[in-house]
């Protein structure tokens, strides 16, 4: 039995000595002084660094970029580290190169005890603060990346005139898709790998406490230097940001280097704690086989993390380090490769995709069948299609490269292994079906996302299909019909999924029933709303209509209008859902501790959720699929009747 | 709380009954369940109604002109397989997703169902046979993809389905320069004749290297199905042998600055005639 992060005070044990009162430094600190420091040290270092970077008037137009590029990279990061000191990130190791160890008054202070509301504005270690902060800022981001979607599809949707400047136009694509990319990696992982998943698996907290507030206040630290780009230029190359067209791009283009390089070292230090957590701290008896699937969804996605966001990361690394002292590893002039580039791109941005889907399927697995009063279909089908998923994803990044004539000889094992992973994907989608078969659903919210992302699934599957040859990716590619595939994937399966996911733990994480009309509403307003606005898009790029364009040919206006309507009947239907959730959230009816009737250990804890998640810790004897009732037919069969009148 | 003490359940499968039924006996029954027909039945009506899909896809790519090349009958060709041959599992798959809506009895209302449905806990003979299914789908894709790519690669260097032989001719060069945001094509073999659309001769092979002077940018011959990025610092390669008369789209495919958009021009395919008029009135030398 392994013992929690938490310490425990035994009385055998003597204590180490509590220095001044509980909490220390971490008393005063929060977001407020974070911000502050922040602010204020990168006030600071862009006064001082202009004195020193930035050769001001110098004839030499490149070397005053360089130092300019060298002054904002210092900024932002003066930025990040000060919020972190300031918000009391360091107090940990700080303390102790004074001696001080941790005492368990002290570790309580930082789980949020008796800190009422204001524990969610503080470096706070439960792991259901972190998981609701989590929450609340996945909607912010999609609330952002949403908003910009609108103004895309209102200047698409305005075919006889251009609405904005080329240039803004541009941004507002590049935003949008790396704040929607951010928001779907942290959708599901961050509010219910945190949240829930630890009480799930029976334990106190994650196995890292700390480095759990850290992974999210890194990411808080990390948006500012990317919406600031809005007002510094723009990111205005896709969020590929493709060299070498990144090294045109204005100042504001450091902003999106410095956050990719601050969130992959947040999604690396959350990764470790969700894999070390699940791996080391379930309850006894909850042996690999009784772990419930979303847990397994987590590790996988995690896992897929922790190997591969390195690689965006050290792209983005050399693509700082040609701005700010002017190396030339992308630069084909100097000797670089745009190549080079977009393969450490794609080693990320491949399996990205699976870091957003995975955990997003898991947990309607999960969810589903508490609604169908089934077991889950073929347990280990399922761990097996989410490995499977996870080591083929990891060796097929070079399908988007196909057109880039790095390589011509490379599409055809990158056709070969991107063709394979359908078939671990298609072990899911049996997981599913199986676990529908026969099954009487309880036709709640959560479970119709599963209906919903099933059928999302298999148009993005079918076209993923398509795109994964390279003939047809010869024409597919950099086409409107790419964009209507993997929002396919990335909207249509990962996101309502997350809604799904919403829907079924928002009582557990609030104590509130989540208003169930006024949310179908919304969710179904958004789902047609999608299908049309995507379903049109893959018209357009049938009949050939380039992506990240802003006019186009008249052919394609038909389809550009009607997905327009549809972006904005999405839109409403976000507006709907976002409604329910926050009146809900509000002054939805209380939901007791177990509404759906679940059976895994996180519904079997009091709501609102104590400090420590269970008064004593829970002991697992089975899996927790046990529904259902013997099947009526293997009586019939066995007797060897004839099945007269059986339906 | 019941958490001390979670609900107990037999996670093995029970025994097998020693005087099981025939095998045949089995699927005859099976198949005689009420919701395995209907089931069948709609999988047959929803795939009835997805193969004309491929038709409808093909429609859409067509409406410029398409297909211009041999190339680009390979592609439709490809597509419209796909959607084929995939209609039976997704057509399974959708039947089991809307009859399980309310087929199979539904539960609305307020409170977690009292009533449980059949402990499923796994099927071997459906786990085997989807995994074959797919599998085998799987592999037909990829083998049909890699045949595939290799006869458009050998079309690209200049042969012709008939034989799929080079047909003999000489391939036009043609060098292709992406610059923000316009297309410079340029023809060595005609004395260095230079325009900024494209202008070439009906069934000859065309090949192109390609190349950019500042950022990354795609040649995209939209009709002729053929794309490949322009980069700066190398030289790519395609080629195609366009097949049919008509002005056709050059679209960029590759996001390269402000006006990406506008980055467009167009493709005339000509007689042989015409070209070399056209290449005597440019200065340009005879094709040879
Ligand atoms: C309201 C719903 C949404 C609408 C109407 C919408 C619309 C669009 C449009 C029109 C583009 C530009 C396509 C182009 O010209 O290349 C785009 C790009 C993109 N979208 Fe969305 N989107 C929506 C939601 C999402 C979501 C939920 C995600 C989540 C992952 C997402 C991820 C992306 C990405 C990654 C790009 C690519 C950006 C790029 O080309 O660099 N979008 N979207
Ligand atoms: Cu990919
Ligand atoms: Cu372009």
């Amino acid at each position: 039995m392994t013992d929690t992060a938490v310490v425990h005070q035994t009385h055998d044990v003597p204590q180490p000595k509590q220095h001044g009162k509980p909490g220390g430094i971490l008393r005063h600190t929060s977001i407020v002084t974070g911000t502050a420091l922040g602010l204020v040290a990168a006030i600071v270092t862009y006064a001082i660094g202009s004195h020193f970077f930035v050769p001001w008037g110098t004839t030499n137009a490149d070397a005053s970029q360089v130092g300019l590029n060298a002054l904002v990279a210092a900024t932002y990061f003066a930025w990040v580290i000060f919020f972190m000191i300031g918000i009391g990130a360091f107090a940990g190791p700080i303390r102790w190169a004074l001696g001080h160890d941790l005492t368990h008054d002290d570790a309580e202070y930082m789980a949020g005890k008796d800190q009422g509301k204001w524990r969610y504005w503080k470096y706070t270690t439960d792991h259901k603060v972190v998981g609701t902060q989590y929450l609340i800022m996945a909607m912010f981001l999609l609330g952002l990346g949403g908003l910009l979607a609108m103004l895309i599809r209102t200047e698409l949707g305005i075919t006889w005139a251009e609405v904005f400047d080329p240039n803004f136009y541009n941004s507002l694509i590049g935003t949008h898709g790396i704040v929607m990319i951010i928001a779907l990696i942290i959708v599901v992982t961050g509010p219910f790998g945190n949240f829930i998943l630890p009480i799930m698996i029976g334990a106190r907290d994650m196995a890292f406490p700390r480095l759990n507030a850290l992974s999210f206040w890194l990411l808080f630290a990390a948006i500012p230097p990317l919406a600031s780009n809005l007002f510094l230029g723009g990111i205005r190359d896709g969020w590929t940001v493709y060299q070498p067209l990144a090294s045109q791009a204005p100042i504001g283009m450091i902003g999106y280097q410095v956050t990719i390089i601050v969130f992959a070292f947040s999604t690396g230090v959350a990764s470790v704690n969700l894999i070390t957590t699940s791996v080391t701290m379930r309850a006894r008896g909850m042996t690999w086989n009784r772990v419930p699937i979303f847990v397994i969804g987590v590790i996988a996605s995690s896992v897929m993390g922790l190997v591969w966001f390195p690689m965006f990361q050290y792209s983005q690394m050399l693509a700082l380090s040609d701005k700010v002292i002017a190396t030339s590893f992308y630069n084909p002039i100097m000797g670089g490769s745009v190549w080079l580039y977009e393969n450490l791109f794609w080693l990320l941005g491949h399996p990205e995709v699976y870091v957003v889907v995975i955990p997003g399927t898991a947990a309607l697995m999960e969810l589903m069948v508490v609604f169908l009063r089934k077991p889950l279909f073929s347990y280990k089908v399922a761990i097996a299609g989410f490995a499977g998923v996870v080591g083929i994803s990891s060796i097929v990044w070079v399908h988007h490269m196909y057109m880039t004539g790095w390589a011509p000889s490379a599409g055809y094992p990158f056709m070969l292994s991107t063709e394979l992973i359908s078939i671990p994907f298609g072990f899911l989608v049996l997981v599913m079906l199986g676990t529908l078969w026969r099954g009487k659903p309880w036709t709640r919210l959560p479970m119709m996302c599963v209906y919903a992302v099933i059928w999302d699934k298999v148009v993005g599957g079918i076209t993923g299909v398509y795109l994964s040859d390279v003939p047809v990716d010869q024409y597919m590619h950099g086409s409107m019909f790419v964009v209507a595939h993997f929002h396919y994937m990335l909207m249509g399966a990962g996101l309502f999924a997350a809604i799904g996911a919403t829907a079924y733990w928002f009582p557990k994480m609030t104590g509130r029933m989540l208003d169930e009309r006024l949310g179908s509403i919304g969710f179904w307003v958004a789902f047609f709303g999608f299908q049309l606005t995507f379903g049109s898009m893959f018209v357009a790029g049938l009949q050939g209509m380039p992506r990240r364009v802003l006019q186009f040919d008249n052919a394609f206006n038909i389809s550009n209008w009607l997905s327009t309507v549809g972006a904005y009947t999405i839109g409403i239907g976000m507006l709907i859902f976002l409604y329910a959730v926050i009146t809900s959230w509000r002054s939805g009816k209380p939901s007791g501790s177990n509404p759906w009737g679940g059976k895994t250990l996180e519904w079997q804890t009091e709501t609102p959720v104590p400090l420590e998640n269970f008064p004593v810790l829970p002991v697992v004897t089975s899996d927790p699929y046990g529904y259902g009732v013997p099947d009526p037919y293997d009586a019939v069969l066995e007797a060897d009747k004839q099945p007269a009148g059986v339906a | 709380m019941s958490i001390d003490n979670p609900p107990t359940i037999e996670v093995d499968q029970p025994e097998e009954p020693t005087n099981r039924p025939a095998a045949d006996h089995r699927l005859k029954e099976w198949l005689s369940r009420g919701y395995v027909r209907r089931i069948i039945a709609l999988s047959i009506v929803i795939g009835l109604l997805i193969i004309p899909l491929a038709w409808v896809v093909i429609h859409f790519m067509n409406l410029s002109g398409a297909p211009a090349s041999a190339i680009m009958v390979e592609i439709e060709r490809t597509m419209f397989v796909f959607t084929v041959v995939s209609a039976p599992l997704m057509a399974i798959t959708l039947a089991i997703l809307f009859y399980s809506l309310t087929g199979w009895g539904r539960v609305t209302g307020e409170d977690p169902p009292m009533q449980e449905s059949p402990a499923i806990r796994t099927n071997g003979t459906a786990v085997v046979l989807w995994i074959a299914a797919t599998s085998i789908l799987a592999g037909f894709l990829v083998i049909w993809g890699l045949v595939e790519l290799a006869t458009i690669t050998s079309y690209a260097n200049g042969s012709t389905p008939a034989n799929q032989q080079p047909n003999g001719q000489k391939a036009i060069d043609i060098n292709v320069t992406g610059q923000q945001w316009v297309w410079t094509f340029q023809y060595p073999d005609q004395g260095a004749v230079t325009s900024d659309t494209l202008i070439v001769p009906i069934n000859v092979p065309l090949y192109f290297n390609v190349t950019s002077k500042d950022v990354v940018h795609d040649f995209w011959v939209v009709e002729l199905g053929i794309k490949i990025d322009a980069n700066p610092g190398a030289i790519t390669n395609t080629g195609v042998t366009p097949d049919k008369l008509g002005t056709f789209n050059i679209r960029c495919a590759e996001l390269c600055g402000l006006h990406h958009a506008y980055m467009q021009t167009k493709i005339q395919v000509v007689t042989q005639a015409e070209f070399d008029a056209w290449v005597r009135e440019m200065g340009g030398k005879r094709t040879v």
